[in-house]
């Protein structure tokens, strides 16, 4: 770990710099949604449908109870508010099955929000949310993507000649996979507080989110009112994966609760309401077929993904299944691809990004197909992969994504050279080894920063990237201040208030860095230049004279210099906008696994895990660490322990802790992260993302080293107990 | 989660207490089952008791070779009570598998045992040391074992107007063994199997499983085959017999054998 001292200034890019924000966040200094405690709000709870399937008779609201302020029905929002609207998939369909705020003739899934109590407190909110009578009709629910009649999304892509890939095949494999319903469970659930000054005509929405602006336009376009008439901001965030990019049906509610009743509302959710009502991730399954020749050769590829969408498409439900059918090739070489999506309706919580948002989903696909190939074939998977990783960059796949850069071979040596394959078996346990391989959608859209001299000759930069716990404040600095040549305490970050920061896109898809931080170095930059005319103008030479030295002085060829302060001084004010927008990069990595079962209980145990990760340049690598083993706790997690399960009846079994489980430092195995660093050519800093990478590459080598340990038999995550000893005893090993 | 309204009394004696319980009372220990349930609304009484002010249910000694334990002792004291670490070691044992340590600074003794959580470390143990439950009301005073007491998942057979006491629990036999293993998803967890054994060779044996019914009861065949001369993984196969579950029932049996391998040294 590196020391502060000697980070003053200078080169900054590349250094384990400690985050700084959690001097203030360890200090309880923080100040996140449910500690903003407006006087007099009223706080909200809904009435949620106990039912997966159900008709809505009718809803009765009890009379005026004392502490009560107001309910609210379907009935009171009609021509006051839309559904959700339904964000497109390129290439491909989506139904106009928007979210509703409140569900009105029929309630399709258990959790979902039927009507909303206003009350002094939460607790009588919740007392008087009893109280409202909601006539169900329980109705045939359906839980199973094959059961469903109704699609929500299609998305189909035919390229190369995959019949003649698959007749000249010398081996075709098939392989069937599915991936479980995750709840995404950050540390904070999620939150709204809203109130609306009618003098100015202002709705203000505090909000616990990813960023502001998308939650700026989504409400603007669901109230139907212009953004310049509403102010969101976003305090400190603990943790979204995904799940808090988009507004709730439930922010929503509250925004219009404010504007109806003149009151100050707030909603900030509690763990049961986060566990049943947060669009989940993952719920996806596939049957993968693998044509080769016979070195092995990958020819062609079919994939046919089913993923169980939900009852509603939230506005970026069908985006995950779409980035897997997008990455069915993987690390390949494969030139015919034949990949298809549906999307069907479900009568469940509807399904969303979360970490790794359709990336894990086709590592899983793909890698385990191809270690399936490797065994039918009698080969080493390492081998097999060898033959057919894509070695050259640019590398256009058939599926139509480009590859910006990578060094696949050397992140797979790596990883195979430091896991350390075992494959054994005595009386008490087997021993297996597995690796996972991947690529992932990074970066692309837009950011933007705005860098601002500050009177005394600090650096502002205010930024459309919004931090929940990946280091903003920390790697948004060492750019600014290496660039500017000034220390870390002379940058100053600004975020998630969408009056104080430029318009973004916001913390999602490993973007922040390459995105946010190329807009943020490109502002500097430009400031950088309108202060080097101040310089000219007042030193009174030519414009291209002045010339920047330490600690963010400027001198001209005689010596003369002027501080950032001075600058300052002679014009106030100087300030610079950066807009930086780019095609999508592409991380990749390699990620090995060597675990063992315990044949008495079918107990799994991860005895090492790899990850090798290729973001292009690291401008934090401790941050960078960290960001790879909290991917790899939840990638665990799903392996061993996270399923959200819904019963029979179609009622979630996990509104508690005692239904989902979630892994502790206990069962974390040792972790060794190695970065392979192959920059991209498409941002100024050279970085691709890592925020995901763990939750990437690990359920894949997961499942290798489990179907390595088990002799070649196949089981899909979550690895039980009861799974791995069915599994074990019937591979005779 | 925020419970409904209840009323709230928290008395300073057993003496007070007692005429508050009753059928739409409960008995708030450690809370930390109770919290839950009643922020889920799964538990609705009129009257919460509050027995965290009774200074006199919070103690631990041994008398004649019993040791006493009120029923509002933490199950923190119990983990670090040298008494009961070298005289009852399977209840020291047991009580490390608690929770969290935040859950047993905070939890009781008592309240483990008459939430009554087929789950729940303490009832298996105690059921295996062969220990009885005191318990007390306006009526008067009785004394049951743990097949009296236990009647289900989290069922007992106390009274509305009865206040669980304390417990006793008999001497280990002279060179006994120890021995407690069990399994939980992550730690920390609700276990979902477990066993507890106290064993002298050829002479006593105390076993009881977790996870393996609805209740914490005595594998008492086990037992008897053990004094017998039974080796570990008999008796652990003789325990779990009637187990459903064919999985269930391996698991059980492994960490019963674990349990007695420990116990027998």
């Amino acid at each position: 770990m590196g020391t502060e001292a000697g980070l003053s200034a200078g080169r900054l890019v590349g250094r384990p710099v400690r985050r700084r924000e959690d001097e203030r966040i360890l200090r309880g200094k923080t100040r996140y949604l449910d500690d903003i405690d407006p006087p007099g709000a009223a706080h909200v709870a809904f009435v949620r449908s106990p039912f997966a399937h159900a008709r809505i008779g009718g809803v009765e609201v009890p009379d005026a109870l004392e502490g009560t302020f107001a309910a609210i029905t379907a009935a009171d929002l009609e021509g006051r508010v839309g559904d959700l609207p339904v964000q497109g998939i390129q290439g491909g369909w989506v139904a106009e099955q928007g979210h509703p705020v409140l569900a009105s003739e029929e309630a399709l899934y258990s959790g979902q929000p039927v009507a909303a109590v206003l009350a002094e407190s939460r607790a009588l909110a919740e007392d008087a949310a009893e109280l409202v009578e909601v006539d169900y009709e329980p109705l045939e629910p359906v839980l199973d993507t094959r059961a469903s009649d109704v699609t929500m999304s299609r998305w189909h892509k035919l390229s190369g000649d995959v019949e003649g890939a698959f007749r000249s095949a010398a081996h075709v494999v098939r392989a069937s996979h599915s991936l479980p319903r995750l709840a995404p469970v950050p540390m904070e659930p999620r939150g709204a507080i809203a109130s609306y000054d009618e003098a100015e005509d202002i709705l203000t929405v505090w909000v616990s989110a990813q960023d502001s602006h998308r939650q700026l336009a989504g409400l603007a376009k669901v109230l139907d009112r212009p953004e310049e008439s509403i102010h969101v901001i976003v305090p400190d965030v603990g943790g979204a994966f995904g799940s808090k990019g988009v507004p709730a049906p439930e922010t929503v509610l509250v925004a219009l609760a404010a504007l109806t009743t003149g009151r100050t509302v707030k909603w900030a959710e509690d763990r049961e309401e986060n566990l049943v009502a947060s669009y989940q991730g993952r719920g996806v399954e596939a049957d993968v077929e693998l044509a080769l020749d016979a070195d092995g050769k990958m020819l062609g590829l079919r994939a046919r993904i089913r993923a169980d969408l939900g009852a509603y498409l939230m506005p970026t439900t069908a985006i995950p299944a779409h980035t897997t059918a997008m990455l069915m090739c993987g690390v390949y070489d494969i030139q015919a691809a034949d990949v298809e999506v549906v999307g069907a309706r479900t009568n469940k919580v509807p399904t969303g990004p979360y970490r790794g948002a359709g990336r894990p989903e086709a590592a899983y696909f793909l890698e385990c197909t191809v270690d399936v190939a490797a065994r039918e074939l009698g080969m080493d998977p390492l081998e097999l992969r060898r033959r057919n990783l894509v070695r050259e960059f640019p590398y256009k796949t058939a599926l139509g994504w480009t590859y910006d850069s990578g060094d696949y071979e050397r992140c797979l040596e790596l990883a195979a050279e430091l896991v350390g394959p075992e494959r054994r078996s005595d009386e008490e346990r087997v021993v297996g080894t597995g690796f996972g391989m991947y690529v992932e959608r990074a970066g692309g859209q837009f950011e933007s920063a705005r860098a601002e001299l500050l009177p005394d000759g600090r650096l502002l930069v205010r930024s459309g990237s919004s931090p929940h716990g990946q280091g903003h404040d920390t790697t948004f600095a060492q750019l600014a201040a290496e660039r500017l040549g000034v220390g870390l305490e002379d940058v100053e970050l600004r975020f998630g208030d969408s009056e104080e920061v430029p318009r973004g896109v916001g913390t999602f898809a490993s973007r922040s860095v390459a995105m946010g931080g190329s807009a943020v170095v490109e502002a500097v930059d430009a400031l950088k230049e309108k202060c080097a005319a101040v310089a000219a103008r007042v030193l009174e030479v030519g414009e291209d004279e002045p010339a920047w030295g330490e600690g963010g002085s400027i001198s001209a060829a005689d010596g003369r210099t002027m501080s950032l302060r001075e600058l300052a001084a002679a014009e106030p004010g100087i300030h610079a906008d950066a807009r930086f927008s780019s095609d999508l990069s592409f991380s990749s990595g390699a990620y090995g696994a060597v675990v063992e079962i315990e044949r008495a209980t079918g107990s799994l145990r991860v005895q090492r895990l790899v990850a090798v990760d290729d973001a292009g340049n690291i401008v934090n690598p401790l941050l960078a660490e960290g960001q790879v083993i909290g991917g790899i706790a939840q990638g665990l997690g799903q392996c061993l322990v996270e399923e959200a399960v819904y019963d029979e009846e179609g009622n979630p079994t996990f509104a508690s802790f005692v239904g989902y489980s979630l892994l502790t430092a206990a069962e974390m195995p040792p972790v060794t992260a190695a970065f392979v660093e192959s920059p991209t050519p498409l941002n100024p800093i050279g970085a691709k993302g890592i925020g995901e990478g763990g939750s990437i590459g690990t359920p894949a080598a997961m499942a290798n080293a489990v179907a390595d340990a088990l002799g070649g038999i196949r089981v899909d995550p979550p690895f039980s107990e009861e799974k791995l000893w069915g599994a074990l005893r019937k591979s005779g090993r | 989660m925020k419970p409904p309204p209840f009323e709230y009394q928290a008395p300073a004696s057993v003496e007070e207490a007692l005429p508050l319980l009753g059928p739409d009372s409960a008995v708030l220990a450690g809370g930390q089952s109770l919290v839950p349930l009643l922020n889920l609304r799964l538990a609705r009484p009129e009257l919460v008791v509050d027995l965290n002010g009774i200074a006199e249910l919070d103690y631990i000694h041994a008398d004649d070779g019993v040791l006493r334990i009120g029923a509002m002792t933490r199950q923190v004291a119990l983990e670090r009570s040298e008494l009961v670490r070298e005289r009852w070691p399977l209840l020291h044992k047991a009580v490390r598998f608690v929770g969290h340590a935040q859950i047993r600074t905070r939890g009781t003794v008592g309240g483990s045992v008459a939430h009554a959580d087929p789950a729940a470390e303490l009832p298996v143990a105690l059921a295996a040391l062969r220990a009885r439950f005191l318990l007390r009301s306006p009526r008067g005073e009785r004394v049951v074992g743990a097949a009296e007491l236990f009647v289900g998942p989290l069922s007992t057979s106390r009274e509305p107007d009865e206040l669980l006491f304390e417990i006793e629990v008999p001497e280990h036999p002279a060179g006994a063994g120890a021995g407690f293993s069990e399994h939980a998803r992550t730690h920390g967890d609700f276990a979902t199997a477990g066993a507890a054994a106290v064993v002298v060779p050829g002479s006593h044996a105390g076993i009881a499983l977790l996870g393996a019914g609805p209740v914490p009861a005595r594998a008492e065949a086990a037992e008897e085959a053990l004094v017998g001369g039974a080796s570990a993984r008999e008796a652990a196969d003789l325990a779990v017999r009637d187990v459903e579950g064919e999985h269930r029932r391996a698991l059980c049996g492994e960490l019963a054998r674990r349990a007695i391998e420990e116990a027998l040294g």
